[in-house]
């Protein structure tokens, strides 16, 4: 169980959300978009482009102009999230030393990491807490939701937990031997894992919810961008340009309901538009 | 199905209480409309409106441009509207038996 | 089907040129449509799945804010589609059911769509305050579609398409009428101005074409004189055409295909009079129609589209202006605003023309609807139409006393005129942009 658990499930959990993510992402991109959904004012170049649609998805934009509550929680939750992962690569690999190279002692650099990591932690648990608050607290909100997203909120909160746990004083955590695991597991030479149940458990939650991930509405990290991306388009040129041929084929398919003026009052009502 | 009734007979109405078969119209149509409009009293300037109107649809097949009926009845909008609450287009062209303009109005 | 609208009756939906569906097929039908439009709309699919229910659009849906009705709060409108939708086109729907908010098609679901679909003006507001970008004009526009290839449709959109189709304009007016509307404005200019503007129907090798609302040639006169007025000024060759006396594409509210035919007419329309230029009139979703969907319906474009209100800001410093003593504030049409890039245009046009321009907040693309966007001009509707429109009611009020109220849009000329007279300001005159132009021009005799 623990062979599964500890050298086989973790390749799995990557191999769904890796692939997972990518059928997602290629489902939407192969479907067209007709027309441009600009939505105006709309940014001028490339470069405006990419800042603008770059602002709305790191600063949370749209969020600060409605909600300002909303946005300071889904902020910081989103923020310390990402503070979380970044500082799990870097910490594991460094084994907390990775403040070393820019002058700190190995002592303070274990102590910065740590508090850093507790403070984002921290951050993370609340900001999670009071989204789940926010989601049972107001009526449209809590009419709107289905189990399932207060099941992303609690598993994501009990990966929180498991891991807050083993920063706890009082358990300890062999950040060597984690490192020689997952080291394994990356070099594809995996190794079994340590015997410490909480980070079973943890580590545990993280596969799982990797596998949920893209099969759930967590895919917003990459709908967003797509999303953004459609209504930020630049509107049409006219007259239109040589060469530039837009995606013209719109709904019309076998069975067509609606007749052209062309064929309409012939009384056949079964012409295709056949477009 | 909505009806009215005029001198016993019914006649078909849609559902904006506009006549569907407009060779169905009739004096005695008005009067019955009437009441369902808020006009209290039929007078020689309600008539004068209804008139031109189903001249200008005869001539034209729809209703014409609300400023031209107050230019060529030298009624204001305002009194248009004191003879007909409903308004030129949904009260008077419903009286003169003429289909109701639709589009953005 | 008990719905707040007439729905359009068998004999109706035929003339329209759709065919009804019988009651037995239409699970199959629905599910076929719903999957065609999702293959063939990425923002149905990435809109549909990436909603994470924040709610943030809430508190700014003026339809929601108007009529206190859960389904009218943009998530939840969407989610109309969207659980059906994630029954039937996605994983964790298909495998979770419920608990993943998805839910079977049932036949109630066509009448809660007709409902609420047509309590949204797609006026974009909420994509503004997504933080995602979500737009529910889209889920809209692809729901009035799904519907509409069902052979369900409002009576006012089946009418329309009938008139469209028959005469080329919403209203259904005839060519014979289209001359005598234009001779009777060519005669009220003269009055006027003592000068001969000319009003030119379908002439020949003319440089512009000009779309009016073909409500300009029933109630709002005057937007359609100020655009006369403006292009004799400037000399301009210019000439509407018969083919096409309507900017507003209803096909764009109702069914997609009805859009491109009207698209298609438009192309057409510009080629017989040989116009490299065609111009919109004051016309909001008909904007957005001709300037976003023109290339997408039918392919590339020979001519240049412009609206009116930014040729005439191009042209104003040749405008012979005088300012009317007027205190004006403007309200933006969703479409102009946030769907077709007309923002600065009108206000540079009304300082021009007026003494005095006030902005309503908010203004430009965060403005409020009008809540008679997206053709929601059925007087069975009206009860409604007014909580659509209390959130615009209410930022006229905040500005005091005004002379005018610029709505330079037909839809939002024929719903404002209800609305305050609904909430007690039914004396305010208003009427477009255009017509300030025409007021304000002054010519030498």
């Amino acid at each position: 169980m623990l062979y599964f658990i500890g050298q086989v499930f973790p390749y799995i959990a990557m191999g769904v959300f890796l692939a997972g993510l990518a059928w997602r992402v290629l489902t939407w991109l192969k479907a067209p978009v007709p027309f441009q959904l600009t939505m105006f004012p709309a940014p001028a170049s490339a470069v405006e482009r990419v800042t603008a649609v770059g602002k709305q998805l790191c600063l949370f934009t749209p969020l600060y102009k409605g909600d300002r509550t909303l946005w300071f929680w889904a902020w910081i939750m989103h923020v310390s999230l990402a503070l979380v992962i970044v500082g799990h690569i870097v910490g594991i690999y460094f084994l907390t030393q990775q403040f070393t190279l820019i002058g700190l002692s190995p002592k303070a650099s274990t102590l910065l990491s740590e508090s850093l990591g507790t403070v984002a932690g921290i951050m993370l648990l609340l900001s999670l807490l009071a989204l789940f608050y926010r989601r049972t607290a107001i009526a449209e909100v809590k009419r709107l939701s289905d189990p399932a997203d207060y099941f992303d909120l609690l598993l994501i909160l009990a990966v929180v937990i498991t891991g807050m746990h083993m920063r706890l004083p009082t358990v300890h955590v062999d950040l060597p031997v984690i490192r020689t695991y997952l080291g394994g597991l990356l070099t594809l030479q995996p190794v079994p894992i340590p015997e410490n149940w909480l980070f079973i458990s943890h580590f545990l939650l993280v596969n799982i919810l990797m596998i949920y991930f893209p099969f759930s509405k967590l895919v917003h990290l990459l709908g967003s961008v797509v999303s953004r991306a459609m209504i930020s388009e630049a509107p049409p040129v006219y007259p239109t340009p040589a060469g530039v041929q837009r995606q013209a084929t719109i709904f019309a398919k076998e069975g067509q309901s609606y007749e052209s003026s062309a064929t309409r009052g012939q009384g056949t009502g079964s012409q295709s538009r056949g477009v | 199905m909505n009806y009215i009734e005029v001198n016993g007979v019914k006649i078909e109405l849609d559902e904006d209480g506009f006549i569907v078969e407009p060779d169905l119209w009739s004096e005695d149509l008005v009067k019955a409309f009437a009441k369902t409009e808020g006009v209290e009293e039929l007078t020689e300037d309600h008539w004068k409106v209804i008139n031109y109107l189903r001249d200008y649809f005869k001539q034209f097949g729809i209703a014409p441009m609300i400023r031209k009926l107050c230019k060529d009845t030298g009624f204001s909008l305002k009194e248009i509207y004191d003879l007909f609450p409903s308004g030129p287009a949904k009260g008077a062209c419903k009286l003169a038996g003429l289909p109701k303009p639709t589009g953005c109005v | 089907m008990k719905v707040p609208l007439h729905v359009a009756k068998e004999q109706e939906v035929k003339a329209a040129g759709f065919k009804p569906t019988p009651e037995t097929e239409i699970k199959e039908k629905f599910l076929a449509k719903l999957d065609d439009v999702r293959s063939s709309m990425r923002s149905i699919m990435v809109m549909l799945e990436t909603c994470t229910k924040c709610g943030n659009c809430a508190q700014q849906c003026h339809s929601y804010l108007g009529t206190n009705d859960y389904n009218n709060f943009p998530a939840a409108r969407a989610e109309l589609m969207r659980r059906v939708y994630k029954r039937y086109f996605t994983t964790a729907g298909k495998l979770l059911g419920r608990f993943y908010g998805a839910e079977e098609f049932d036949s109630e679901l066509i009448s809660k769509w007709m409902t609420y679909f047509y309590q949204c003006n797609e006026c974009r507001r909420c994509a503004q305050f997504c933080p995602f970008g979500i737009d529910t004009a889209e889920v809209t526009i692809a729901a009035r579609h799904i519907m509409s290839e069902l052979g369900i449709m409002p009576k006012f959109m089946a009418g329309i398409a009938v008139n469209m189709e028959k005469s080329g304009n919403n209203m259904g007016i005839p060519k014979p009428a289209i001359v005598d509307c234009a001779e009777f404005m060519e005669d009220e200019m003269r009055d006027e101005t003592g000068l001969d503007i000319k009003i030119p129907i379908d002439k020949p090798n003319s440089d512009v074409l000009y779309v009016p609302s073909s409500a300009d040639f029933f109630t709002n006169v005057d937007t359609m004189i100020g655009a006369a007025k403006m292009f004799h000024h400037l000399g301009v060759n210019w000439t509407i055409s018969s083919k096409i006396l309507e900017a507003a594409n209803f096909g764009l509210l109702f069914n997609m295909n009805v859009m491109r035919e009207h698209n298609q007419r438009l192309k057409e329309a510009a080629r017989e009079v040989g116009a490299s230029l065609v111009v919109q009139g004051e016309c909001g979703h008909g904007w957005r129609a001709a300037r976003m969907y023109t290339e997408g319906a039918s392919g590339p474009v020979p001519f240049k589209i412009m609206h009116v209100l930014e040729y005439a800001a191009e042209n104003l410093s040749k405008l012979p202006l005088r300012k009317l003593p007027l205190r004006v504030t403007l309200h933006d049409p969703c479409n102009y605003a946030r769907a077709g890039g007309v923002i600065e245009q009108p206000r540079q046009i009304i300082r021009a023309c007026v003494e005095e321009f006030v902005e309503m907040t908010p203004n430009r693309e965060e403005n409020f609807c009008c809540g008679g966007g997206s053709g929601i001009l059925m007087d069975e509707m009206m009860e409604i139409r007014m909580q659509l429109g209390k959130k615009k009611a209410e930022q006229v009020k905040a500005l005091g006393s005004l002379d005018y109220f610029a709505v330079p849009c037909s839809i939002c000329k024929a719903q404002l005129p209800h609305v305050m007279k609904h909430y007690g300001m039914g004396s305010l005159s208003m009427g477009g942009v255009m017509d300030l132009v025409g007021k304000a021009m002054v010519f030498d005799k």
